[in-house]
Parts: structure tokens; C-alpha cells; sequence
């Protein structure tokens, strides 16, 4: 009988991406993902993609053709590098808009989670009282209250960097949308958070780090937070989609991105008004918005699978 | 590709056919006699003195009736209506209306002369501030009255009795029974606005639906907010046996495609408005459906001159000048409508002045914009602030807009950004001069240039561009007063002209009414120039 061969212990991470490597589905979502990230911010630079809001008028609503592989829309611009440029505000949206939702919930769940008792109490109250209110209205609210002060900025940072403001404005417009989004869309993070910190401050490590006397931010942020990472990592891939979701039905309410600008929101709801005329128009913008939100959902589950520390080991 | 889509939706009607009793609205509802028309809005006010949209008027017209009524058969005709016979003086200025004796409000009350008096008054009164007061300035001393200069007992309406309506007019008018087919011309129900805050009050809840009160062929019946507003037969009003109908469902949609599709669904015996890019759609589907017709109305951008830089008149010419309309008018609009460079549209005997722009080639016209923006002191663009043009959120204004602001863009190198404002929140911005550029449009309430030229009044309530021109006052008063047709027209003509020269608006073109009307439900309707066809007369066909 031969001794048993003992093998060098995988570290929890290794062991997820391990897994995660193995989850067809995630792996060909991130390939896809990571493809149509570069198609987004790359592909409109070359020269060969049109400038999505060039009017021509002798050339409406063409059908697909070499010049215009996805035809023209209804002014006859080209629909490809609409949807490009679509694209990269959507994402770009999504990736913000999490950010910011990222940092508020992640900073609020730790602070009520480890101080508890009372502030804990208030703190998650307020949580339920701003779920308890309907999301899209406050989002439209709020993005509207803060137009103004958002415009003069833009109108400052235009007037002392002297970028171009075709460059700038498509993006400066977005930050009420950004803003809007990310500071009410944190809540459900906040309340994960709370609870793996809760759960967390109850094991052994974290009371031997407050009887060597560490202060409460060390504590907080070298020894709880790391090991939301796994929690927070998952949960944020899986709220891009939604926060794209709400981003288009802004804009497909005309809330959201400005005109001529487009992102998949606008169009989409372009197309949906045509769709018995120029069914194309609605057909490619809701392909590359579908597969995306697929994509982003597949790998968020994927990681899932990979991180969560109830699977891990199993 | 098409194909599929045309299969998809062929199955998804089919699906919804299949539900319920097999039958769509339109079908259910014309069983019923009931009439489904698509209204473009949500109406503001049902209170005639509050009201501007067209799409109140179209309500209105049904639950109010004024001295006279339109005539289904002539549009220049009229019949009687509140009034049963009426006669003037040899000028045309001293008009007496015998009212019909059995007028009764629709709550039983008796309808007097002192009604019609009542809301003359009312709308004209310097402290309600009714934005609609001019449609009444040939009134005599009207005008004055409203600006709080002469006392109501000069103004030229007189109850003679309970029975008999004495208008006397600032000049000749012998078109007057047309201008009373226009709501603002309407009687309110005295005794029920007294009960209701009082003639002065203007937020004043008598013209809710809950408890309305009128004297029209109709009687609201439902309002369900962004659903439908329903009217019912007027079982009080004195030609109750006449009516085609038995009621009316208007439905708020502001997207024409929408509606479109609603149509075609069988949701609607009529829609308001299909958009320029479905008519080759709509005429191939139902061919028998789809109207063509000719219509009063001017679709223009208003400018705001109270604000920099548009407070200068370069500034406005050159952005006039930088539209290529007929690229606007055969690709945008396709074809629907005629570009134009003047305001009102030619017809009712009046020719509108050509300004020189439109003699321009397209290569003067942009070199004459660029010249005029140079000297304005914004040479290729450079300097100019980012102005708003200010849109309501249907469909052709705004692919119109977007049009417009990539032509200034590549004509005069300015960026305008677009803001499309849900209906209300577009009247009620343009009315406080809350914007930079607003894209408008204006349909005629009577057949004559009047009804364009003195929009531009300088206390005009809905001129509201902040211009204001002395001459031209004067020159609309004349004209107002004159007794002769030819120097009248000559007089209004040179009020335009003079408007035009300082460009507080860009007109861009006639339009025409593209919409569907069901040739299997309906009969009756005709095409009108001021789309003011008598609803009553609309027979419902199951």
C-alpha cells in the first residue's frame, strides 16, 4: 500500500478561481463581457465606425450594407456606432453607478453592523423606511434636484480644462444619473454587509484583535472587511445589471440620456416605436443589451458558486 | 426581418383577439354606439377660460354649446345653436341673439343671456387672467376692460332680458358667428361657479369632472387620469334626439406611434396623429383608414428674446436661416406639410408676405447665417452659450429637434441641448418664458389670418416670446377695425411682414393632418381645415 500522496493546501481564493474556471457559462460570459467592453470603448475610436450623431438626411432608415452593417436609424445615422457608443455609456453607467452604490452600502453596513445596539436600530430603520419607497421615483427625484448644481459644474470643469465639449458633455450629463442611482441603490448591499459583519465580529480572531487592544478602524477595515470581500465581489456583479436596467428605463422615459447622445435605453425605445417599420432598430440595440445583462448575470452567479463560503470546501 | 416582425405581431394579435368574447374594443364599443378617439393629451382644464390646448378644445366643444354651432355639412356655415335666430345692424358691428326659451343647464337650472354675460366677464376680467381674453378684443372697449383701463359696463355685451344677447363690436365683423364657434365664446354656469369659489377664483373646482355642470350635447361621465375621459349624451340638451352617438371615450395618447398601433389593435375609431415615418405603414394596412387632409396650422419654434443671446436680432435670423426646411419637410416630415419662412398659411383669402429668405439659394441662406452670427459677435460659433430647445416628448417634435440641432451645429458650429418636457410642464414652461427655444405649433380657431397675426400681440397670452412691437399693435388694431377686406388683408399682411423682420419665432412649416379614421365604424366625419368637425354628427357603426 503506498503512504498517502499529501497534497499543499489550496488557498480559499485559489480554490474559487478553480471553480470559477470550471463554470463554462461564467467563463465564456467574462470572455463576452470583456469583448464587448472593448468593442465599447475601443471600436469607436477607429476611424472605420461613423460619428454616431451625424445626421443624413438622403440616407434614412437604410437597410444593413457593408457602409452600415446594422443599416441607419430614422435621421440616418449610423445605427453600429450608435450602438457602440450606446454601449459605452451603459456601461459605463452600470460600473459608476455600482461604484458609488458600492462604497455608501459597504460603509454603512460595516459602521451599523459593528457598533449595534441602538445606532444599529436607526440606522437600519431608515434602510427599510428608503425600501419602503418607490426606487424609480426617488431616482427621478433626486436626479432632478441635483441637475442644476450638476450643469454648472460641467459648465465649470468645461470652462478650465478647455476639453472639447462634444467629448465631455455626453459624459458630464450622466452624473445626476450616476449620482441619483449609486446613492439609492446601496441599500440592499448596506444590509448584506450588516449581517456578515455581525456574524464576523462574533468570531474568535476579531476578539483577540480587541483584546490586543486594536483600535476600532484597524479592526474594522483590516480584519472584517477583507472577508466581505467574497460577499460584496458577488453582490456587486449581480447589481450591475439591475442598475443598467433602471439606467435604460430612465432613458427610455426620456429621463435619462440627452439627446442626440444615445445609450441602449433610448435605443431601444426608438426602435420599439418603429418596430413595424424598421424592425432592425429595435432588434440590434435589445440583442447587445440582452446578451450583456445575460452575461453579467451568468458570471455574477458564477462567482457566487465559486466564493460563497457555504459551497467552498464542499 | 420584417416578415418576422409582421408574423410576430400577427401572432400577438391573434392572442389578444383570442381573449375574452372575441371581439376588440372598437368592435365592442361601436355595439354600444359609443365613439373611441385618440386626443393626443391629457386634458389641462375643462374650464373654457383656462383651457389653450387643442386637445381641451376638442372636449370642451362637446360639453358646452355657444350661440352657435358648427354645421357638419359647411365648414363656413354655422346653425343655431344656444341662440335660436340672430340679426345685425347694416355695419355688422351691433349684433342681437334671441336665445332659445327651453336651454336648460345640465343640472335643470335655466340658461340665460345673463350666463353668456357672466363668462365674458369672467374671461375678460384684468384679475382672472384668462390666457385665451383676446379671442373677445373685438368686443368693443374689450380690450381695454381686460387691461383693467375701462370698466366692465363699457364693454359692448348687453343681457337685454333673460332671453336676448346684445354684442355690440369694436368695428364691422360680419365674420362674427365663426369666431363663436371657439370655446372661449362659450357660456359658464353662473349659479355653479358662484358656488364654487366665485367668478374671479381661478382655481375654482367648478369644471371637474366629479360635478360637472353644462349645457353641450354631452356630459362628462368618467375621467380616469392617463386612461380615458368619457363623455355621455346630455339627456337636458335641446337637440338630445339628434345626436349619432351614444357618447365618447377621449384617450390621452401623447405617442402617435403608440396610438397607431392601438388603432390597429382595435383599440380606437379614430386617432389623432400617426407620425410621419408610419404613413407609408399605416396607408398599406388599412387603406380605406388612413386621412390625408389639409389643415390650418403652422409648426414653428418660438424664441425667448427676453434672454441673451436671442435678445438680439441677428441672432435669431441667423438661427432661421440655418434651417434647410426642405430637407426638414420631405425627409423628417415626409412630405406632410409645405416649408415655409412666413407664419400664417395661405388661405381664408389672405397670401402671406415672402420674406427674402426664401428666395435665398441654399448657399446664400448659409452664408447670410453665418454673416449674421459673425456680426453678432459669435464668428464660426465661438462663444455662444449652450441653449435649450425645449420640446413636448411627442414623436415628430423630436426627431425634428434632434434634425435642427445637428443643421446648427454643422451650419453655424452652436450646440443646443434638447429638453423634452411632458406636456404640461411644456405649456407651463413656455408660459412663464421659461425656456430658450420652444418648439411649437398653432392650428387656427377661426378661418382668417387674424387668428395667426394677432397671436404676436405684445399682451398676447400665448405670444409668450417677450416680444412686443408697437407698430405692430397698431397695425393688428387697424386692421381690426377696418371696414374694407382688401386693405384689411393689406393691413394684416404688413403686421406680418413686420413680425417676420424680427424674428421672434422660426417658422418652419404648414403641416398636414395624417390620421386614421375607421371607414367600417364610421360615418359622417369630414375633413375640415380647423379639424373642428361637429362630434355629434359622428355616427358609430357596429
Amino acid at each position: 500500500m503506498q503512504p498517502r500522496q499529501y497534497q499543499q493546501g489550496n488557498s480559499l481564493w485559489k480554490d474559487a478561481r478553480q471553480r470559477l474556471y470550471r463554470n463554462k457559462a461564467a467563463m465564456v460570459s467574462l470572455c463576452f463581457l470583456l469583448l464587448m467592453a472593448v468593442a465599447c470603448f475601443i471600436l469607436p475610436i477607429l476611424p472605420c465606425i461613423a460619428n454616431p450623431n451625424t445626421t443624413h438626411l438622403n440616407n434614412i432608415a437604410a437597410p444593413c450594407s457593408l457602409q452600415h452593417p446594422f443599416g441607419t436609424d430614422q435621421l440616418g445615422r449610423d445605427l453600429l456606432a450608435r450602438v457602440l457608443y450606446g454601449g459605452r455609456i451603459s456601461l459605463l453607467v452600470g460600473l459608476v453607478a455600482t461604484f458609488v452604490a458600492l462604497i455608501i452600502g459597504l460603509v454603512y453596513g460595516l459602521i451599523s453592523g459593528y457598533i449595534g445596539g441602538k445606532t444599529d436600530s436607526l440606522m437600519m430603520r431608515t434602510v427599510d423606511v428608503l425600501f419602503a419607497l418607490p426606487f424609480i421615483v426617488l431616482v427621478i427625484v433626486f436626479s432632478l434636484s441635483i441637475e442644476a448644481p450638476c450643469r454648472e459644474l460641467s459648465v465649470f470643469i468645461i470652462g478650465h480644462t478647455g476639453w472639447s465639449r462634444e467629448t465631455v458633455a455626453p459624459i458630464l450629463g450622466l452624473v445626476p444619473l450616476f449620482i441619483a442611482i449609486g446613492a439609492l441603490g446601496w441599500l440592499t448591499l448596506a444590509r448584506i454587509v450588516r449581517t456578515q459583519t455581525l456574524e464576523i465580529k462574533a468570531l474568535e480572531y476579531v476578539q483577540a484583535a480587541r483584546s490586543l487592544g486594536l483600535g476600532h478602524l484597524r479592526i474594522l477595515f483590516r480584519h472584517i472587511a477583507p472577508n466581505l470581500l467574497g460577499t460584496v465581489v458577488v453582490y456587486t456583479t449581480l447589481a450591475v445589471p439591475g442598475i443598467m436596467l433602471t439606467e435604460s428605463t430612465l432613458s427610455f422615459i426620456g429621463l435619462g440620456v440627452k439627446a442626440p447622445n444615445s445609450s441602449w435605453g433610448t435605443l431601444i425605445k426608438e426602435g420599439a416605436d418603429r418596430m413595424e417599420v424598421t424592425p432592425e432598430l429595435l432588434i440590434f440595440p435589445s440583442l447587445f443589451f440582452c446578451l450583456t445583462l445575460l452575461a453579467l448575470n451568468f458570471l455574477g452567479d458564477g462567482l457566487r458558486d465559486a466564493i460563497d463560503p457555504k459551497s467552498a470546501k464542499d | 426581418m420584417r416578415k418576422f416582425a409582421v408574423i410576430l405581431s400577427i401572432l400577438s394579435s391573434l392572442v389578444l383577439v383570442q381573449c375574452g368574447d372575441g371581439k376588440n374594443s372598437a368592435q365592442r364599443f361601436a355595439q354600444e354606439k359609443i365613439l373611441l378617439i385618440g386626443n393626443n393629451a391629457e386634458p389641462q382644464s375643462l374650464d373654457p377660460h383656462k383651457a389653450t390646448a387643442v386637445a381641451d378644445g376638442k372636449i370642451i366643444s362637446t360639453l358646452l354649446e355657444g350661440l352657435v354651432r358648427p354645421d357638419p355639412e359647411n365648414e363656413s356655415g354655422v346653425l343655431p345653436g344656444a341662440a335660436e335666430h340672430w340679426e345685425h345692424d347694416a355695419e355688422a358691428k351691433v349684433w342681437t341673439f334671441r336665445l332659445r326659451r327651453d336651454n336648460t343647464w345640465s343640472d335643470g337650472t335655466p340658461l340665460t343671456a345673463h350666463d353668456f354675460a357672466y363668462a365674458y366677464r369672467r374671461i375678460l376680467h384684468p384679475q382672472f387672467g384668462g390666457r385665451y381674453a383676446e379671442m373677445l378684443y373685438p368686443l368693443q372697449h374689450a380690450q381695454a376692460f381686460n387691461k383693467g383701463e375701462a370698466p366692465w359696463e363699457a364693454v359692448g355685451v348687453k343681457a337685454l332680458d333673460a332671453y336676448t344677447l346684445q354684442l355690440t363690436l369694436q368695428g364691422p365683423t360680419p365674420h362674427l358667428p365663426q369666431l363663436l364657434l371657439h370655446f372661449t365664446w362659450y357660456p359658464i354656469p353662473r349659479h355653479h361657479v358662484e358656488a364654487h369659489g366665485g367668478m374671479l377664483d381661478r382655481r375654482s373646482t367648478w369644471a371637474t369632472p366629479g360635478h360637472w355642470v353644462g349645457n353641450g350635447a354631452y356630459v362628462v361621465d368618467e375621467h380616469r387620469l392617463n386612461h380615458y375621459l368619457s363623455v355621455k349624451p346630455n339627456p337636458r340638451y335641446h337637440r338630445a334626439k339628434e345626436l349619432k352617438n351614444g357618447g365618447i371615450r377621449f384617450l390621452p395618447i401623447v405617442n402617435g406611434y403608440t396610438e397607431t398601433r392601438m388603432y390597429m389593435g382595435g383599440k380606437l375609431h379614430m386617432t389623432n396623429n400617426v407620425p410621419p415615418e408610419m404613413i407609408l405603414y399605416a396607408r398599406n394596412k388599412a387603406p380605406q383608414d388612413f386621412c390625408r387632409d389639409p389643415y390650418y396650422c403652422t409648426i414653428f419654434y418660438r424664441l425667448n428674446t427676453t434672454r441673451p443671446p436671442l435678445d438680439d436680432v441677428r441672432v435669431r435670423e441667423a438661427l432661421s436661416l440655418a434651417i434647410d426646411r426642405h430637407a426638414l419637410v420631405s425627409k423628417v416630415v415626409r412630405g406632410a406639410g409645405t416649408p415655409t419662412f412666413s407664419f400664417t398659411p395661405a388661405g381664408a383669402g389672405y397670401t402671406p408676405p415672402t420674406p427674402k429668405a426664401a428666395m435665398y439659394s441654399a448657399e446664400e441662406r448659409l452664408a447670410t447665417a453665418r454673416k449674421l452670427l459673425a456680426e453678432a459677435g459669435y464668428p464660426g460659433g465661438k462663444g455662444f452659450p449652450t441653449l435649450e430647445l425645449m420640446t413636448t416628448s411627442r414623436d415628430v417634435q423630436r426627431i425634428m429637434a434632434e434634425t435642427i440641432q445637428a443643421m446648427w451645429a454643422e451650419a453655424l458650429g452652436i450646440h443646443v441641448e434638447i429638453r423634452a418636457c411632458e406636456w404640461t410642464a411644456y405649456k407651463a414652461a413656455q408660459q412663464s418664458k421659461d425656456y430658450d427655444i420652444s418648439s411649437s405649433s398653432w392650428s387656427g380657431d377661426y378661418l382668417d389670418p387674424a387668428t395667426f397675426i394677432e397671436l404676436w400681440r405684445g399682451q398676447g397670452g400665448n405670444n409668450c416670446t417677450g416680444w412686443s412691437n408697437h407698430t405692430f399693435d397698431t397695425l393688428t388694431a387697424q386692421a381690426g377695425a377696418c371696414r374694407d377686406a382688401a386693405q384689411r388683408r393689406h393691413l394684416l399682411q404688413e403686421a406680418e411682414q413686420l413680425m417676420l423682420q424680427h424674428h421672434p419665432i422660426i417658422p418652419l412649416y404648414h403641416s398636414e393632418r395624417t390620421y386614421l379614421r375607421s371607414a367600417r365604424h364610421i360615418r359622417g366625419a369630414k375633413a375640415r381645415l380647423l379639424d373642428n368637425y361637429p362630434l355629434d354628427a359622428i355616427e358609430v357603426m357596429p
